[in-house]
């Protein structure tokens, strides 16, 4: 998605990776996005938007937060 | 006013919000607002079903048969009374008119009231993130007017300083009187109220609204059909 298309609604916004699990035992699993301009909305875009099952734990991160070891395309090493 | 009479209100209030919230659903300025639009306005309106639950247990039950026929007996502020036909609207109503009820829940969860303690806790975690997203928008800027109205529909809907509400707190029903509940939404919101000088000889003490009015006829008639009543079976 391309800045201009994220930014359609807000002056500036960043996109956020959703987490979430069912069960104590199972790791957090990426289950979607949500584009926002601040942590609070973007908090309760993912609850609105992927509340619909009975999620033990959900997390949000900035998609701008995380450190890319290698994209697709590029080599491990 | 009795407390069932402003739980009654308050369920008045959340229902007509819900679905103002709910009218939103395909109309917000993104796709994620209008999921949280839609997510909002059925919060709201499950927490008014809760909320019309707890008045047979609170001994009185406020609703009469005029409230089948007569708009003027739903208890919602002036803010509802017609569809909003602006984003701002939306988000004056979100940041400000959502988060007064949601200090009035609190109160009433601090409160010594058993089944109000009890019922309505889990209202106000769900409503963590209408807080959120209210006060998110409203950062965002929005016009002074709607702002300025839901201000003054709030504070008036606590009450006078020496009304129903400050006499329920001193009886412990809530935790907080009218200016507390001021000072509690203020907190809440990083933001001081606006400077208001409210007439409160002409306040109705049942509606807890200072202008006359009722919702539109559509909307009217759609609470009508919500009644469980409609699904009786004939004859019932």
């Amino acid at each position: 998605m391309t800045d201009r298309q994220l930014n359609r609604v807000h002056g500036s916004v960043r996109q956020y990776e959703v987490f979430a699990r069912k069960l104590r035992a199972e790791p957090l699993k990426l289950i979607g996005t949500v584009v926002a301009p601040d942590d609070d909305l973007a908090a309760a875009y993912a609850r609105a938007t992927y509340d619909e099952e009975r999620w033990i734990e959900m997390a949000i991160v900035p998609r701008d937060s995380m450190t890319t070891l290698w994209a697709p395309g590029e080599d491990a090493e | 006013m009795s407390l069932p009479g402003l739980v009654l209100s308050l369920a008045d209030n959340k229902q007509l919000l819900g679905l103002r919230y709910a009218e939103w659903a395909t109309r917000a300025p993104s796709l994620e607002a209008d999921i949280a639009a839609a997510a909002m306005g059925l919060d709201d309106l499950g927490h008014s079903r809760v909320l019309y639950g707890c008045l047979e247990p609170l001994g009185e039950d406020p609703r009469g048969p005029e409230r089948e026929s007569d708009p003027g007996a739903n208890r919602a502020l002036p803010y509802f009374d017609r569809p909003w036909t602006s984003w701002p609207q939306f988000v004056a109503a979100n940041a400000v008119l959502d988060t007064a009820f949601t200090v009035m829940i609190e109160a009433c969860v601090e409160g010594d009231v058993e089944v109000l303690r009890t019922r309505l806790r889990k209202m106000l975690s769900e409503e963590r993130y209408h807080f959120l997203h209210g006060r998110s928008w409203l950062k965002s800027g929005i016009d002074e007017e709607p702002l300025l109205d839901a201000w003054c529909q709030a504070v008036e809907w606590f009450g006078p300083p020496d009304g129903d509400v400050a006499e329920l707190h001193k009886q412990g029903a809530l935790s907080r009187g009218p200016g507390e509940l001021v000072a509690r939404l203020e907190e809440r919101l990083e933001r001081t109220a606006p400077r208001l000088e409210i007439d409160w000889s002409g306040w109705d003490p049942e509606r807890r609204r200072g202008r006359p009015g009722t919702i539109d006829e559509r909307t009217f008639g759609m609470l009508r059909g919500l009644e469980e009543k409609r699904f009786y079976p004939a004859g019932a």
